[in-house]
């Protein structure tokens, strides 16, 4: 063996990492002096005059094109006065409008386009006034509305009774008590001034709750009517209070309905004119109450207040913007003659300009560039450079990791295996191209944070699956199913908190427990092909589940569908419940990553018994099971009771995983939404170095790292290299899938080693 | 004519990398004679068919030195096809029959006979009409000649054993030209009353001016049928002479040998062992694929190293693996008067057995697991050892000690007690098999094949490894080895295993004559019976 790759690889595999070193060499050097250029005074005073230009183009452009637009309208308004105005056709309008506004453009732009700039000292330091002022109430307008943002999603996110929060009656400083309980930090002095705007937001809250709960109730007592009343002829004839009479004597439960009774005697006097005519009308429609959409909750700015700082620093900024307007009209006096609307538009084109959330070199030249300032021709290829730099960095950076990858591609593959390795400089690179598209890699890190411990313990349910011998265990959807059923049950019983959490998880388990029995029966009766009867299991049983949800006699009417009484609905929110409640345990930010503490440490911890488990005795034997049956026979191991073993335990955390994981999502969803968990689990695991025949833990915490991390940034990359439209979705099923069948062609074909 | 001799093979050394399984070998067969070709496993039988039929295997390892002279004139043969054309035909072992076909198809398969229609005239011989009425003839004909009375046309499918063997041969005569036929065992499979009919067939072949190359195991069809006999020992061509010079005796001498020395010197016990019963097996019948018993029984004296020996397939490894339960088996076994359940490997190895398994990569180790786990794991999982009492977790202390003791004491050559077994050489994965079963502490040891597929300084550390233990620990011991040599130099009496029973239980000195006899299925007086 030795000898043989120490032949083969002399040619190509020195001359391409060789070639790919001087490439990047080039490229970081010409980062270098880029980067060199960006600190000199040319170049600095070069960009300076960019933006004197870039505010005078902002302001000379909303100049031009409110001319340009005025002359359209005007046209078209001339137009409209003409007999014959019908008779045109809309691209005929349209070309004439055109021509006027292109001619109208044309002429303004002589007028506009240069300005002439006779003190431009003072222009210059009424930029740089206004540019110093927008930073100082900029960034501290940000964090506080970050701040804010942050309080508000708490607040929604876990609070679902507003009406218990903010009653009728009840004062500011006793709603603030209530919604500081699930707040602590609204109650801090920093967060004084916010206060009033929340108690806005908890009444508001607690009257759309009240309208909702409203609806509902009244849409109960309709299909009371639709459907409790034999004979409507029988309520013919009576007038309303006699009507009304009639139905609260024979139906109680419309007699509690007196808020109703508007709208519940106008149908049914519709109901009654129907019935005369011998016709019936059908039930109302099904409240969408259960079909709720799952989105992540926006903060409303509606309520956010200022601190009187940050009111002092914005006085501070209007009054600087009012200096450098009063420049601009020195230069450009029509100027004044903008609508106020118009006013507004042209302030925030000039604050896009000078105020820079990335305040970079090469951010300010390409923002500079893009209101058309030229650099000096002289001095334009420095600048052209300098701007480069930091993209010339990561693009050096790039090449230099594959030169070498593929320098040490032997021992990095022997160590690491081939897909992970793979899968890691794919990774690495996502993170460059992300910085790239000036995409948060922190806050995208955060991200990964959070699924790594939504999926994690799904991820870990794979793992005694593999070590038994069962190969990918794609029915874990099986453990996944008794989760749910878990969780439903909890809110059945209308548990909450801690207790609900447990309640689903031990419920999930004791579920599991059987049926994982029962499917490993099946596994080994099909030795050979468990990947495929797993899959098969794994399918069908969702599908079984999707009747036996609409069967199961659940009552709670927070859980059923309204109408029809029974049958379980599709997404079950679980705010007030158990949603976030790991991930918010002992939560805490880090680089303003926000670490969900909770639920790492709960991942941790199954990690921990698991990786116990694996040193059991128990445990040893399983393993021996999995990775060579008749050695394990010749030692007196039943593999049959081993493969049950590794088969109960792989559901039986798979039912814990669907609980955390729907904990985290804040939803928990039924029927065909399970289906695919098995094959996210296993890419990950794949992904983390495991094959079908042997999985340790560390390859379950690389994988679920990798996997997500890859999903989350590939995902945003690719939204940022095609904003809009329906490519971006189509963009993730692709990645999401792409690393999915990766990871299965690394299976090595159920090779067992 | 233009030569004596049909076939003469002049010389062939073949090498596999630097081991020479094949030294100037020469081989001469005249037309019309039966030859038979004699020799234990491993003695280079194959490997010079091997050359005959210019299999792949020879010309990707480098081929061969030597010559072939075939009909008169020097040829070198490029595959298996091209012996076929030049007229070298051969019954196999395995059946190459297709089930589904009838007799007649097999017979012809890829020779048949054709007629052409306009159809095929324009689009070529693939579309040809099969001539099934001459096919028939000739398959009737061929089977005539062998002896078989079947109707031609009825499906291999559900016909005995031995009748394949016969369509088998009778598919090889039916073909034109054919001048030289090699029969690997073929009566193996066959009944005693088929086997006569085999070599009855074979005679009338000979008799035709077909010449036969017989190879095989038992002797008395060599006495029988054979004109003249080549042996075959080590690589090496022993001796070869007409059939009439010689005996059975004679025979069963040269394919034995003493030629090489003992493979260690071990001082030999003085006294015979005169312990009592360790093991006795009773009417064993153990359905182990390849290795099928039929009526073991065999006693075991405590403390002594049993041998048992016999040809490949012939059932010795089934011993073993039937009383340790890895295979279905039947029959009483005891051990130290306790009656031992078969087919409960877990109840075995408690009851104080231990086993290192002939399959040393599939049942004897986990190669992708550490040396220590692989040696600690029996122990673990059967008497409970190396656990700590808390959380029923493994004592990785405790193994890490053990493992490191077993590696000086068995000199396992290894980086550090966490290397993966699969990366040790075979010999150093031998032991680490030994040492598994040590750290059971088995009163009673069965060692399988342990040399096999290792270096000649292992095998040397193995075998005084198991003297030692027998001598020190007075652990019973029963090797199982295909190597007489190996067996002779530390066993104290040796079983010869033949078609699935205990033919012989010799001593180690007994003459080469009374091995070479039992491995061919005949008692001789020396041994003590069975």
């Amino acid at each position: 063996m030795s000898e043989k790759t120490k032949e083969k690889p002399s040619v190509r595999s020195r001359i391409v990492p060789i070639v790919l070193f001087i490439l990047a060499g080039i490229l970081l050097v010409a980062s270098v002096s880029g980067y060199a250029l960006q600190g000199t005074q040319e170049s600095k005073a070069n960009l300076d005059d960019m933006r004197t230009s870039a505010v005078l183009h902002a302001a000379s452009e909303g100049l031009i094109n409110s001319i340009a637009q005025q002359a359209r309208a005007d046209k078209l308004a001339e137009l409209r006065k003409d007999k014959n105005f019908r008779k045109r056709g809309l691209d005929e309008v349209n070309e004439i409008c055109d021509g006027a506004m292109n001619e109208a453009r044309a002429e303004a732009e002589k007028l506009y386009a240069n300005p002439v700039v006779q003190d431009k000292p003072a222009l210059e330091s009424a930029i740089i006034a206004y540019e110093t002022a927008l930073a100082a109430s900029g960034s501290l307008s940000q964090d506080e509305r970050a701040a804010y943002a942050d309080l508000y999603i708490q607040l929604v996110d876990n609070i679902s009774d507003w009406k218990a929060l903010a009653a009728d009656g009840m004062d500011d400083d006793a709603v603030i008590a209530a919604l500081g309980k699930t707040a602590p930090d609204l109650l801090k002095d920093e967060n004084a001034h916010l206060r009033a705007g929340f108690v806005r937001l908890a009444r508001d809250m607690a009257v759309k709750q009240q309208a909702k709960e409203d609806a509902e109730s009244q849409n109960q007592l309709l299909t009371v009517l639709a459907t409790a009343v034999p004979d409507w002829n029988e309520y013919a004839g009576l007038d309303k209070d006699a009507l009304w009479e009639k139905l609260t004597a024979e139906l109680p439960e419309i007699a509690a309905g007196e808020k109703f009774k508007d709208a519940l005697l106008s149908d049914a006097l519709a109901r009654v004119e129907a019935a005369q005519k011998g016709e019936t009308l059908s039930a109302p429609a099904e409240s969408e109450a259960g079909a709720e959409t799952v989105s992540e909750t926006q903060a409303d700015y509606r309520y956010f207040a200022a601190t009187e700082d940050l009111a002092q620093k914005e006085l501070a900024e209007n009054a600087a913007y009012d200096a450098l307007y009063a420049q601009l009209v020195t230069i450009i006096p029509d100027l004044g003659t903008l609508s106020s609307k118009l006013q507004g538009t042209l302030r925030e084109n000039i604050e896009k300009v000078l105020y820079l959330e990335d305040d970079g070199f090469s951010a300010r030249y390409n923002t500079y560039r893009s209101q058309k300032a030229e650099p000096e021709a002289s001095g334009a290829w420095k600048l052209n450079l300098a701007s480069l730099a930091q993209n010339l960095l990561l693009a050096g950076i790039a090449i230099l990791l594959l030169g070498l990858v593929v320098f040490f591609w032997d021992p990095l593959t022997q160590r690491f295996g081939v897909s992970r390795t793979i899968i890691a400089l794919f990774f690495v690179y996502l993170c460059l191209l992300a910085e790239f598209y000036n995409i948060s890699v922190r806050m995208m890190m955060g991200n990964v944070l959070e699924r790594m411990s939504m999926y994690g313990v799904l991820v870990l349910a794979m793992m005694p699956g593999i070590q038994c011998g069962i190969g990918l265990n794609m029915g874990m959807t099986i453990g996944c199913i008794s989760g749910l059923l878990g969780i439903v049950l909890a809110l059945q019983i209308n548990l909450v908190g801690f207790p609900a959490l447990a309640f689903a998880c031990v419920c999930g388990a004791v579920v599991a427990l059987p049926l994982g029995w029962a499917y490993s029966k099946l596994l080994n009766r099909m030795k050979g092909n468990e990947m495929t009867i797993s899959t098969y299991v794994g399918f069908s049983f969702v599908s079984l589940m999707c009747i036996g949800w609409m069967m199961l006699p659940f009552t709670n009417p927070k859980i059923i569908w309204l109408l029809s009484g029974k049958g379980l609905r599709v997404t079950h929110s679980l705010l007030g419940s158990f949603a976030h409640l790991l991930d918010n345990f002992l939560a805490f930010k880090v680089f303003g990553i926000k670490v969900p503490t909770g639920g790492l440490l709960f991942l941790g911890l199954c990690c921990f018994l698991v990786w116990l488990f694996s040193r059991s005795r128990l445990g040893i034997a399983m393993t021996a099971a999995g990775s060579n049956p008749r050695f394990a026979e010749a030692s007196g191991i039943s593999v049959n009771r081993m493969r049950t073993v590794g088969t109960v335990l792989s559901t039986v955390i798979a039912a814990v995983g669907i609980v955390i994981y729907s904990q985290a999502f804040g939803y928990a969803q039924l029927y065909t939404a399970p289906r695919q968990l098995g094959f996210v689990a296993s890419s990950a695991i794949l992904i983390g170095g495991a094959t079908v025949s042997k999985a340790k833990v560390s390859h379950v915490l690389i994988g679920v790292f990798l996997f997500e991390g890859v999903l989350v940034f590939g995902q945003q990359i690719a939204n940022s290299i095609m904003a809009g439209g329906g490519l971006s979705e189509v963009m993730r099923i692709m990645i999401s899938n792409g690393i999915i069948l990766y990871a299965l062609t690394q299976t090595g074909g159920g090779r067992r080693a | 004519m233009a030569s004596e001799f049909i076939l003469e093979m002049n010389h062939i050394t073949k090498l596999y990398g630097s081991n020479a399984v094949l030294k100037d070998v020469s081989l001469k067969i005249r037309p019309g004679e039966i030859h038979a070709l004699l020799g234990e496993n491993g003695a280079g039988k194959s490997t010079l068919m091997n050359v005959l039929f210019g299999m792949p295997v020879i010309h990707s390892t480098g081929g061969f030195e030597g010559e072939v002279i075939f009909d008169g004139q020097k040829i070198a043969i490029a595959s298996p096809m091209d012996a076929m054309e030049k007229g070298i035909g051969m019954v196999h072992q395995e059946f190459m029959l297709i089930p589904g076909f009838s007799v007649t198809d097999n017979i012809k398969l890829n020779r048949e006979i054709t007629k052409a229609w306009p159809v095929s005239k324009l689009l070529g011989k693939d579309l040809e009409f099969l001539d099934t009425k001459t096919m028939a003839k000739d398959a009737r004909k061929a089977l005539d000649d062998v002896g078989m009375s079947i109707e031609e046309y009825t499906l291999v499918s559900g016909l005995p054993v031995g009748h394949m063997q016969f369509i088998e041969i009778a598919r090889e005569i039916d073909k034109s030209g054919m001048k030289l036929l090699v029969f690997d065992e073929p009566t193996a499979v066959l009944t005693e009353s088929e086997a006569q009919q085999l070599l009855d067939v074979m005679k009338s072949i000979a008799a035709k001016g077909i010449a036969i190359i017989f190879i095989t195991h038992r002797l008395d069809e060599v006495m029988n049928a054979a004109d003249s006999v080549t042996i075959l020992r080590d690589g090496q061509l022993v001796s070869s002479f007409p059939k009439a010079e010689t005996s059975p005796e004679k025979l069963a001498a040269l394919m034995i040998g003493r030629g090489s020395e003992s493979v260690i010197q071990v001082e030999k016990r003085k006294e015979a062992v005169e312990g009592g019963v360790a093991m006795s097996i009773r009417d064993l019948w153990v359905n182990m694929p390849g290795e099928v018993d039929k009526g073991i029984s065999l006693d075991v004296r405590e403390g002594e190293i049993l041998g048992i020996g016999g040809l490949a397939g012939q059932g010795k490894i089934g011993i073993p693996n039937g009383v340790m339960g890895l295979y279905e088996a039947i029959g009483e076994v005891e051990l130290f008067g306790q009656k031992l359940p078969l087919g409960d490997a877990g109840a075995a190895l408690r009851a104080g057995l231990a086993m290192v398994s002939e399959d040393r990569r599939g049942v004897g180790l986990l190669l992708d697991q550490s040396i220590e786990n692989n040696i600690a794991f029996t122990a673990m999982q059967v008497k409970g050892s190396f656990m700590k009492k808390l959380l029923w977790q493994k004592d990785a202390r405790a193994i890490r000690r053990y493992a490191e003791e077993m590696i000086k004491e068995l000199d396992i050559r290894c980086t550090s007690p966490a290397q993966p077994v699969g990366t040790l050489s075979g010999g150093n994965q031998q032991k680490v098999c030994v040492a598994r079963a040590l750290a059971l502490d088995p009163k009673f040891l069965f060692v399988s094949e342990p040399t096999r597929g290792i270096d000649i300084g292992a095998k040397q550390l193995v075998l005084e490894t198991l003297v030692r233990l027998n001598r020190e620990k007075g652990m019973t011991i029963v090797m199982v080895s295909s190597e007489l040599q190996e067996l002779r130099s530390i066993c104290d009496r040796i079983a010869i295993v033949a078609e699935g029973k205990v033919v012989d239980i010799l001593k180690v000195d007994a003459s080469d004559t009374a091995f070479g006899l039992a491995m061919s299925g005949v008692k001789s007086k020396e041994g003590e019976g069975a």
